[in-house]
């Protein structure tokens, strides 16, 4: 692991235990989450207890510890998102793709998380696939934006 | 004292720059805290301790706030009382409530906040949560459902014990406090030194307990059980009963642990003579030796065994290849009483008393158990030993004296002196002064410990040659000191004993809870008092450690030292 993430550590020479959180991000960006493995291995690195890591990351809501899934869903619930009928977005959601918040279906096709404010609130409800935006979307629209990937699955194979 | 500010409209005397709490308690007045702990920095996390400040707006923390001229503060205003009230009903609203099933039942700081709060009913219905007790562990056990995030554990493994097993996990309503990854604790950074169930206000921090096993072996025929008594735990017990006529507590115990049926009772301080005597003798042997690397490191403690396992795999040649007292003490009976017997060792039950957390983990060991038979079978702290002679209606308060059983019924001072930190040490370097045949003109001296806490060395003439010896407890400490050595690159310090636990074995971790550490100046004194009026100075001195040598069967490197009395240090700094 160590080796894995040599190039990451090289940007943080000095070893500080203000290190940790901008390490943490840098590893998250291609990573895509912080496994076991990847906490150990940055504590051996800054010499900081796995625990304490562990309890930083937590502490924070952009940290996963679990991988996406191939199709990442966050799902914006601010204040004008949730007005506009997120918490219907999210139970749809919830029952098509049979994850929880933070969680990633068996398959590890789909994930979803909740996030705050994308910043378009005009446009709400926001969804965001893979760095795609999804505006004012509608039960229809959801429902139908899920089976597309569905079936660009299905003909994948 | 530098000036007086008005408490309740009384006025009292105050430091300059100390925590209004401090100079409240010096004073007498009681402010309820759930969070504070002497010798640590104030958090400010339970709010419990807030008093009201004249031309303060909010209330305040005593905690952290100091103390400052003109000021005037009412401890127990209706405001203050209210709020205080409230902060414990919230502390409640999720607590599981089952305190007649719970092991501090009559002695929880939530269970007497709320009584001293005259909370009658339920004030406030929280979601209670659904997490799960993990008995992972061979020594501490947690239930985070009755934990109140007071961080006292946290502070303690992270400030005292450098290991941080415990922290806070996530954030606001769900932050729990637990191990790395919700794993359990035996998979953690734990080194078992059991402070954290010192320090722990509720049962969230608690023992495994090991009382059911002992009575089903005292209630079984076929078992003999053998009780090692540490004697730390006879001091405890003194201490803790405020004692007059100390030097019976053992004898008490003794007699108390008969009545529950046990066989035998031996004094586990024979086997911390046999560790002193191995000790000083592998010492002198490695000074006379050009190519060994110093300190020799005390491998007494279990806690410190682990965390040298963990983090420094590379003074594992350092540290001294003898088993623990409580080891050793287990290897001998089984051996003494399975052949005066007629027994087989498998029907040998092999309890020790001692007031530390880490010995039921150090029990669990791999290597001290050989084709399933353990050296020491169950480990009671001293709160479990108050546990199991109440569950057969036995009050160490009235109780008759019995002597301990032959042949391992004597300690030399020496025993005491493993009891805090800095004696073993002490005891170390007197056994060499001897052993290198000092004439008879020159007189040992040691400078004992002044100040219980902190580093401590000093510097000896021993047969020519000026040695190092020093003495840490807690693991930061230990750390520090460690780091102090190679920075500075000292060869200078010849042998160093760490203790994983603050003050040593006095403040153990299986020692009856006690807030603060008074408790342990009272037991380390009990120490001193017994060391005094021991019979034999030192261990040499002791007879049935002369009986073993003499034997003959035990001598340095054969089969039964070699198998039964070495320890195995393992390097687990990869895990």
């Amino acid at each position: 692991m160590e080796e894995e993430l040599g190039h990451f550590f090289e940007q943080f020479p000095n070893k500080k235990r203000e290190d940790l959180i901008p390490l943490l991000q840098a590893i998250q960006d291609r990573e895509g989450y912080l496994s076991e493995k990847i906490i150990s291995a940055v504590g051996r690195y800054l010499d900081i207890s796995t625990n304490k890591i562990y309890g930083v990351a937590t502490f924070y809501d952009n940290f996963r510890f679990t991988a996406t899934g191939k199709y990442h869903f966050r799902v914006c619930h601010g204040s004008a998102c949730h007005v506009a009928g997120t918490g219907m977005l999210i139970r749809e959601l919830e029952k098509q793709l049979k994850v929880k918040e933070g969680e990633t279906d068996k398959e590890g096709l789909f994930s979803m998380e909740l996030v705050s404010c994308i910043g378009a609130c005009g446009l709400a409800p926001v969804i965001e696939v893979n760095d795609q935006f999804y505006t004012n979307v509608t039960l229809d629209s959801l429902k139908a934006l899920i089976e597309s990937f569905r079936e660009k699955e299905n003909t994948a194979i | 004292m530098d000036y007086q500010i008005e408490v309740n409209k009384n006025q009292i005397d105050v430091r300059e720059g100390e925590s209004l709490l401090t100079a409240l308690t010096r004073n007498g007045i009681k402010v309820p805290t759930l969070c504070h702990m002497n010798r640590f920095s104030p958090t400010g996390a339970c709010r419990l301790c807030v008093v009201e400040v004249e031309g303060r707006k909010d209330l305040v923390t005593s905690c952290s706030s100091q103390v400052e001229k003109g000021m005037k503060v009412s401890t127990n205003s209706q405001r203050v009382l209210r709020a205080r009230k409230s902060l414990v009903e919230l502390l409640l609203s999720n607590h599981p409530d089952d305190c007649l099933y719970c092991v501090r039942n009559g002695h929880c700081e939530l269970q007497s906040l709320a009584e001293e709060m005259n909370i009658k009913e339920r004030k406030y219905y929280g979601e209670k949560n659904t997490l799960y007790p993990d008995y992972s562990s061979p020594s501490v056990a947690r239930d985070p459902a009755k934990c109140v995030l007071c961080s006292r554990c946290v502070r303690m493994c992270e400030e005292v014990q450098v290991v941080t097993a415990l922290d806070f996990i996530s954030r606001g309503n769900q932050t729990t406090v637990n191990s790395a990854f919700n794993k359990g604790l035996n998979v953690s950074t734990c080194i078992h030194c059991g402070q954290c169930i010192q320090v722990c206000p509720t049962a969230a921090l608690i023992d495994i307990s090991h009382i059911e096993k002992v009575q089903t072996a005292l209630g079984s025929k076929d078992k003999m059980v053998v009780f090692h008594l540490s004697p730390s735990v006879g001091a405890s017990v003194a201490a803790e009963l405020k004692m007059k006529s100390r030097h019976l507590a053992m004898q008490r115990i003794t007699y108390a642990l008969k009545r529950c049926g046990a066989s035998r009772i031996f004094n586990l301080g024979f086997a911390s003579d046999v560790n002193i005597l191995e000790e000083a003798s592998i010492l002198k042997a490695r000074l006379e030796n050009e190519d060994s690397v110093f300190p020799l490191v005390s491998s007494c403690c279990p806690a410190w065994v682990r965390y040298a396992e963990d983090h420094h795999p590379e003074i594992l040649d350092q540290l001294s290849p003898v088993k623990s007292p409580q080891q050793i003490m287990g290897t001998m009976a089984k051996i003494f009483c399975a052949e005066k017997h007629d027994l087989d060792r498998e029907n040998i039950f092999s309890v020790s008393v001692t007031p530390c957390a880490g010995n039921k983990y150090e029990s669990s060991r791999e290597e001290n158990t050989h084709k399933g038979v353990s050296e020491i079978d169950a480990v009671l702290t001293v709160r479990e030993l108050f546990q199991l002679l109440r569950s057969f209606g036995l009050d160490l308060v009235q109780m008759n004296e019995d002597d301990l059983d032959e042949p391992y019924n004597e300690a030399s001072a020496v025993a005491w002196k493993h009891g805090y930190s800095g004696g073993k040490a002490e005891a170390v370097a007197e056994q060499l002064f001897y052993l290198t045949g000092n004439d008879k003109k020159e007189k040992f001296k040691f400078n004992p410990p002044k100040n219980m806490t902190g580093r401590r060395e000093t510097k000896l003439t021993i047969g020519g040659k000026q040695l190092g010896f020093a003495w840490v407890s807690s693991i930061s400490e230990a750390e520090h000191y460690l780091q102090h050595l190679k920075q500075e690159g000292r060869d200078d310090i010849h042998y160093l004993e760490v203790m994983a636990c603050l003050d040593g074995c006095v403040g153990g971790g299986g020692q009856p809870v006690s807030r603060g550490f008074e408790m342990s100046r009272a037991r380390k004194k009990v120490c001193l008092e017994m060391e005094k009026s021991a019979g034999k100075k030192y261990a040499r001195e002791n007879s049935a450690v002369n009986d073993m040598f003499k034997d003959g069967r035990l001598k340095p490197g054969n089969e039964l030292a070699e198998t039964w009395l070495k320890p195995v240090f393992t390097d687990r700094s990869s895990d």
